[in-house]
């Protein structure tokens, strides 16, 4: 394992993360694919914003895999707006619950999903920061 | 579907985390053995799949079908990646990969269980 590979995302606690990070991005993306495709009606906002969230998910799990500087970047940006999606989202939802008839993954801060949805992207801007690569 | 090898399926998952907690406390990187225990778990939810797949052609019982064929197919692949990801760590973080899908896969069992009985 070489010098530059130590401090990657992917490694130690963050190979952790990224199996967090794998199952809420297969979970969030075939549960949305299969509620668009069959029950879209129902509850279009909530429906769309778990689709949304699926794929920050999906591209928060890819670039912390990959461990590199430019997905370092990548993963900032979506785990930024996974915890800004978690918080407006679960404020919403307490707010104009007739909106929300169906739950998406976000709605009350994740209640549903045990708030791992909200300690998760709290976790990975963490890891991002703690396994900063030293400049060389 | 609520059969007895469902139920292996959940005794094996919460053994592997056991089996991974311990070694994660002891610190000590994952063997061998718990390595071929997380592929034994994948070839059992493979079986779990087949067999749920079969079962659900031979009803008519109304319940989300898509749903339950998506579980089953996808299921696998978290102790598959679990074993890779797992495979390639030499750190102790192995063993924490391997607590954690050893927890979630029995949830992803009683999940799948709700969803055969329509709940």
């Amino acid at each position: 394992m070489s010098d530059t590979h130590r401090n990657a995302t992917n490694q130690g606690f963050g190979r952790v993360l990224v199996v967090l990070y794998a199952i809420f991005a297969i979970g969030a993306t075939s549960r949305s694919v299969l509620q668009i495709s069959t029950r879209f009606n129902e509850a279009p906002i909530a429906y769309t914003l778990s689709a949304f969230a699926a794929i920050v998910y999906v591209v928060a799990t890819i670039a912390l895999a990959r461990g590199h500087e430019t997905s370092r970047r990548v993963a900032y940006v979506a785990i930024t707006i996974e915890l800004v999606g978690v918080l407006v989202v679960g404020a919403a939802s307490l707010i104009w619950s007739d909106a929300f008839p169906r739950a998406s993954v976000w709605s009350y801060f994740g209640m549903g999903y045990l708030f791992i949805p909200l300690v998760l992207p709290i976790l990975g801007l963490w890891w991002l920061r703690r396994s900063t690569s030293s400049p060389a | 579907m609520t059969g007895l090898f469902s139920t292996a399926t959940i005794v094996v998952g919460l053994l592997i985390a056991v089996w991974a907690a311990v070694l994660l406390i002891m610190n000590k990187p994952v063997g061998r053995a718990l390595q071929s225990a997380v592929l034994a778990l994948t070839g059992m939810f493979v079986v779990l799949a087949i067999g749920g797949i079969v079962q659900m052609i031979g009803t008519d019982r109304e319940f989300a079908r898509a749903e339950f064929v998506g579980y089953l197919l996808l299921s696998p692949l978290i102790p598959l990646g679990a074993w890779w990801w797992a495979k390639n760590d030499e750190s102790r973080a192995g063993s924490g990969v391997i607590l954690v899908i050893g927890l979630v896969m029995p949830v992803l069992v009683v999940r799948i269980q709700q969803v055969w009985a329509g709940v």
